[in-house]
């Protein structure tokens, strides 16, 4: 076996413990940003394909108007509208199941005049016209609305891409932030190892030859020290992801912290791209460095 | 000792296809650190293939430089530097690591890597020549028990001796039979005996066809030779001596 080109150094080195901590946060951003994804998706999933139906207690009962027959009427229509799969009028018991979180169950609460609701799917991909149908429904129930939820998902999904973008940015950042240390280092390296670089530049070595030294020790030294930081990240997200296994109420408005298999596998993808971030600018810096040399 | 590398085979640069060639000529050369005072003024000579010359002259005359820009290691001021038949002035930078290749130089401070062997020290010029440890491990260790450290093969630099890190460095400078060998007080930290032992190594190199070049203090080791002289004297170069027959 040929002897190592650059002395192995001993311990970690203060770069080492920069670039886990670099790619602990990466990490953490990475995972952040599936996570957001996920639910961006699973409200988009929740909420659409679905309308909703409110039908309000009438003004003038006098006329003759009930809600149980406006309700009656708006089912028979919607039961007949191509495109509707399912049609689900909602009991007052579900209702003040909605309700309580935020009124409470006392009896007062119970007295309240709760609109009547309707809910029905439309089949995937169906070409429903929507103001068609809420002018039939107006017709024979004239204080109801439906809702599509087209308003709901625009702002969901603007929200979740924000939370993606965010994200994004971080992990932009952290990989700016990562390739400035990492040549910094190789920089400071090159100058440690100057009287190295210059006998087998001397000698006749080609830059390749030399570069190859630099960019394998700091691609490995990275790797290592990335693999740290990003596992250490990972163990959290497991961990989180246990806790609500293990029935631990998750933490509030925040959805699940627990990543899927699959998403933990796109976790690698930080200590190897941060390898490849040191290679690349390791060869880039040998190559800069050693121009200057005659 | 090995021979040849991946960029071709090695030829004499006294051999038919080089023809009478000169191996290093320097023309009126000029040499100037930063805006301080010309270390070497109006440098003119040559070396023809296969001599052998040692370069004298008292300390600060120069002679560390006129090495350095014979082995690459620093640009010219001005004048005109040809090396292997090459104008170093036109040749491109790639050109330079071939030319270095076919060089040998054994530094006053011996510039060993401290965290290599001295087997693996010795064996740099053939690894970066591209050869094969399975090539070279034998001729590596014959020339290190030639110059006597065939038990220290292991030893790291910093647990040798002054006078065995000098016979490192030696082996690593003559080990891929270099067509110019350049020597920097080569003898100044071995006893007379070694001095000698390394003086018929040199000598022996040069009968194979390796242009050596000496710059040393030690003057019996000139006496005892028949070799040319050139001495530096404040940064200019006049001949002491011509080679005797």
């Amino acid at each position: 076996m040929t002897a190592r080109i650059l002395p192995r150094e001993k311990g970690a080195a203060p770069l080492d413990v920069v670039i886990g901590v670099m790619a602990f946060l990466a990490t953490l951003a990475l995972g952040a940003s599936l996570l957001a994804q996920r639910q961006a998706e699973s409200w988009r999933a929740g909420l659409a394909d679905r309308i909703t139906v409110q039908i309000l207690l009438p003004e003038h009962e006098t006329l003759g108007r009930t809600m149980e027959n406006e309700t009656e009427a708006a089912l028979q229509i919607l039961r007949s509208t191509d495109g509707i799969t399912d049609v689900t009028a909602m009991s007052q018991k579900d209702a003040m199941t909605l309700v309580q979180p935020w009124l409470g169950a006392d009896a007062m609460v119970k007295d309240l005049p709760l609109p009547q609701l309707i809910d029905a799917g439309i089949q995937p991909g169906a070409n429903m016209n929507i103001a068609s149908l809420t002018a039939r429904i107006k017709a024979v129930a004239p204080d109801s609305n439906v809702d599509d939820h087209s308003h709901w998902i625009g702002r969901l999904q603007s929200l979740a891409n924000t939370v993606i973008w965010a994200a994004y940015a971080v992990l932009a950042l952290i990989a700016i932030a990562t390739a400035s240390a990492v040549s910094f280092a190789t920089r400071a390296g090159l100058e440690a190892h100057h009287d190295i670089v210059e006998l087998l530049h001397g000698m006749g070595a080609k830059s390749g030859f030399i570069a190859r030294a630099f960019e394998w020790h700091y691609f490995v030294s990275t790797l290592a020290a990335a693999a740290a930081g990003a596992g250490v990240a990972a163990l959290a997200f497991l961990l989180a992801g246990g806790l609500e296994f293990a029935g631990v109420e998750p933490v509030p408005f925040l959805p699940p912290l627990g990543l899927h298999p699959g998403e933990l596998a796109w976790l690698l993808a930080v200590p190897v791209v941060s390898g490849l971030i040191a290679w690349a600018t390791a060869r880039l810096s040998v190559l800069a460095a050693l121009r200057e040399i005659y | 000792m090995a021979r040849g590398s991946k960029d071709g085979p090695m030829v004499r640069p006294d051999s038919g296809l080089y023809g009478r060639r000169i191996m290093v000529r320097f023309e009126n050369v000029g040499m100037r650190y930063g805006p301080g005072p010309e270390v070497l003024r109006d440098v003119t000579f040559q070396l023809d293939p296969g001599s052998f010359t040692f370069l004298t002259g008292p300390s600060g005359a120069g002679k560390s430089t006129l090495l350095k820009l014979m082995y690459l290691a620093e640009k010219p001021s001005r004048g005109l530097i040809t090396l292997f038949g090459n104008d170093l002035a036109t040749s491109k930078r790639s050109a330079f690591p071939p030319l270095r290749r076919r060089i040998g130089v054994v530094f006053q401070d011996f510039r060993l890597l401290a965290h290599m062997s001295a087997f693996d020290n010795v064996a740099l010029p053939l690894r970066l020549a591209g050869a094969k440890p399975d090539d070279y491990t034998q001729d590596v260790e014959e020339l290190l028990n030639w110059v006597g450290l065939g038990d220290r093969l292991n030893a790291v630099p910093p647990t040798l001796s002054g006078g065995e890190q000098q016979r490192v460095a030696i082996a690593r400078a003559v080990v891929a039979r270099p067509d110019l060998l350049l020597a920097d007080e080569p003898t100044g930290n071995v006893d007379a005996d070694i001095g000698q032992r390394l003086l018929r190594l040199f000598g022996e190199l040069n009968r194979l066809g390796t242009t050596v070049l000496i710059a040393t203090h030690d003057r019996s080791l000139i006496e005892r030779s028949s070799a040319r002289e050139l001495r530096l004297v404040d940064g200019r170069l006049v001949e002491l001596r011509q080679p005797r027959a």
